[in-house]
């Protein structure tokens, strides 16, 4: 369904990715998992087009979207809940919602229908809908955001960090959303720092350091095989693959050598 | 809404507001006439700047379209007498235009590089309005025969219908879906991208808007004021004038300019008369006064401290 192919992506004279390919399956739940600054959110942003590629190519359903325009690829449907919710604080719920589908001519005349869908999947939407977005908890406003991304009838649904600065309980509550929507047939593409619970509802994972692929593939998430060790998991994720599991990693890069090497020990 | 007022009474007031803005020019003195015409000239600027400004985008170069404007009709008239009211029209599309112009080029780029493009473009038009002299009248400027032949009356029912029909265009925005697309590039032009709303070209949208009432204010300014130079009507005054109004009555709004726009403009009046020199300085105090303590203007004053204190009154009463 979607298709990255060695992609460079680049900020004015800075590359931020190298080479970075990956794909995502209809139906899928994919998660990209890496530090600080190892470029995933940027990955997002070239998917959705507001990042440009220097080389390399994307095709969304068969057809080439790196050339497009944002507001072009999200009516094909590519939606993306962005980092830090950025909602409209002044309007109530309903509004934003509804803002979700005010500029997607194939979602808004199917508006009313999409949100009754919405507030099925989220009751409690429906109780605040006419209260204003800004007094929300952090949770309920992840959920705000989540039901205007899926107002624009998307069928690949990216998040970027949807457990960022919520409170423990509640990023259980956003996770269980996304299993949610998922299983509404949407397909998700994934970006987090909170590694153990967002590998524990993907399909395959990818990882991502300092503007690479650490592997070629995606890794194999089951939680039977146990790719994760216990304890630096939140820290870094890189060192806690076992590459014993998946063979060899196409670029493994010094750092991540010394590292594997540590842990065979 | 505006619950201080119950609905009844607010269309009585709207009636009886209606009534007195007719019936106005024909119980003042034509000094008080002149003046209403300024204000009402300058509210029209003001508020077309505003409509920019709703999507994030400060222009200082308000002068350039409103020159053009000006120019338009005045040279429109020179040439081949065309009647003033088409003249101005012809002023406002022809703003458009370079609006159009300007936008696409620069309005694809973020934060102050249209600022600063547009600054320019009002200074670059008063240099080449001089180096052209044939064509532009030069430093000697443009002089036409006074508006519906010196008739203030008419003169004030022509602004009005301007007005009305910026202040019904600023109120349409607000109740359609481009509100919604200018607050959201406003607030975020990435998260706006992503719900299908393409920045450049709501942008532009609203700059075209902007231009044309910009530019029939210009059109009017010329007939009316029957004489127009280039470093008046293109000049950074008109430009600071447009963003200070608005700014002092509280952006993103209906009324805000409208009050912002009376308010400095009778405090203008009374400093040209008392202070000879420098009264201009009054833009520069209100601005600074405002940015510091008032960041929302005179609405955000009267919604946040003022309102709440009748609200208290009237429930203990």
């Amino acid at each position: 369904m979607l298709e990255l192919k060695w992609i460079d992506v680049y900020y004015g004279n800075i590359q931020a990715l190298w080479d970075v390919s990956l794909s995502v399956k209809e139906g899928e739940v994919i998660v990209i998992v890496g530090s600080n600054g190892a470029g995933k959110s940027t990955i997002l942003r070239t998917i959705s087009g507001m990042n440009k590629i220097k080389k390399g190519s994307i095709e969304f359903g068969g057809q080439r979207i790196d050339l497009l325009r944002a507001d072009e690829i999200v009516r094909l449907g590519v939606s993306m809940v962005p980092e830090g919710r950025e909602l409209f604080p002044r309007l109530s719920v309903r509004e934003n919602l509804e803002l979700g589908a005010a500029y997607i001519d194939r979602a808004y005349s199917r508006r009313t229908e999409t949100l009754q869908w919405i507030y099925s999947l989220f009751p409690i939407l429906h109780e605040r809908g006419s209260q204003l977005a800004g007094t929300l908890s952090g949770g309920e406003q992840q959920m705000v955001a989540i039901g205007r991304a899926l107002m624009s009838r998307p069928r690949l649904l990216m998040f970027d960090e949807p457990s960022l600065g919520l409170a423990p309980l509640m990023v259980d509550e956003v996770f269980k959303t996304v299993t949610k929507v998922s299983q509404e047939g949407v397909t998700i593409l994934l970006v987090e720092q909170n590694v153990r619970q967002s590998l524990k509802m993907a399909h395959r994972a990818y990882v991502l350091e300092n503007g690479r692929m650490v592997t070629k593939q995606s890794i194999d998430v089951d939680p039977e095989k146990c790719i994760l060790c216990g304890e630096c998991v939140e820290i870094c994720p890189v060192s806690a693959i076992d590459m014993t599991v998946n063979g060899q990693p196409e670029n493994p890069g010094r750092d991540l050598g010394r590292r594997v090497s540590r842990k065979s020990q | 809404m505006n619950r201080l007022i119950s609905g009844k009474s607010f269309i009585v007031l709207i009636v009886l507001a209606v009534v007195l803005i007719f019936f106005y020019p024909r119980v003042m003195d034509s000094y008080f006439l002149h003046l209403t015409i300024a204000i009402f000239l300058a509210m029209i600027l003001a508020s077309s700047w505003d409509i920019l400004a709703r999507t994030g985008q400060v222009s200082v170069g308000q002068a350039g379209l409103f020159g053009i404007g000006a120019y338009a009709s005045a040279l429109l008239y020179q040439w081949i007498h065309l009647p003033p009211v088409l003249g101005i029209l012809a002023g406002g599309i022809l703003a458009v235009i370079l609006a159009v112009g300007i936008g696409y080029l620069t309005l694809r780029l973020r934060g102050i590089y249209f600022s600063i493009t547009t600054i320019a473009f009002a200074e670059a038009l008063a240099v080449i309005w001089l180096m052209i002299p044939d064509i532009t009248g030069g430093a000697m400027g443009v002089s036409t025969p006074p508006l519906f032949g010196g008739n203030r009356i008419l003169a004030y029912y022509l602004i009005l219908a301007i007005l009305a029909l910026v202040i019904m265009t600023v109120w349409l925005i607000e109740k359609s879906r481009l509100n919604f697309a200018f607050t959201a590039i406003r607030q975020n032009e990435d998260v706006a991208n992503v719900m299908g709303i393409n920045p450049t070209r709501y942008k532009v949208l609203a700059f075209m808007i902007s231009a044309f009432f910009t530019g029939l204010a210009g059109g009017f300014y010329s007939h009316y004021n029957t004489y127009i130079i280039p470093y008046e009507v293109f000049g950074l005054n008109v430009s600071i004038a447009c963003l200070v109004m608005p700014i002092f009555g509280g952006l993103y709004t209906i009324l805000g300019p409208v009050i912002g726009t009376i308010l400095v403009k009778v405090i203008e009046e009374f400093l040209r008369v008392t202070v000879p020199y420098g009264h201009q300085i009054a833009y520069g105090l209100i601005l600074v006064v405002v940015v510091l303590f008032m960041p929302d203007g005179l609405i955000g004053l009267w919604k946040k401290r003022i309102k709440p204190l009748f609200l208290k009154k009237s429930s203990v009463g």
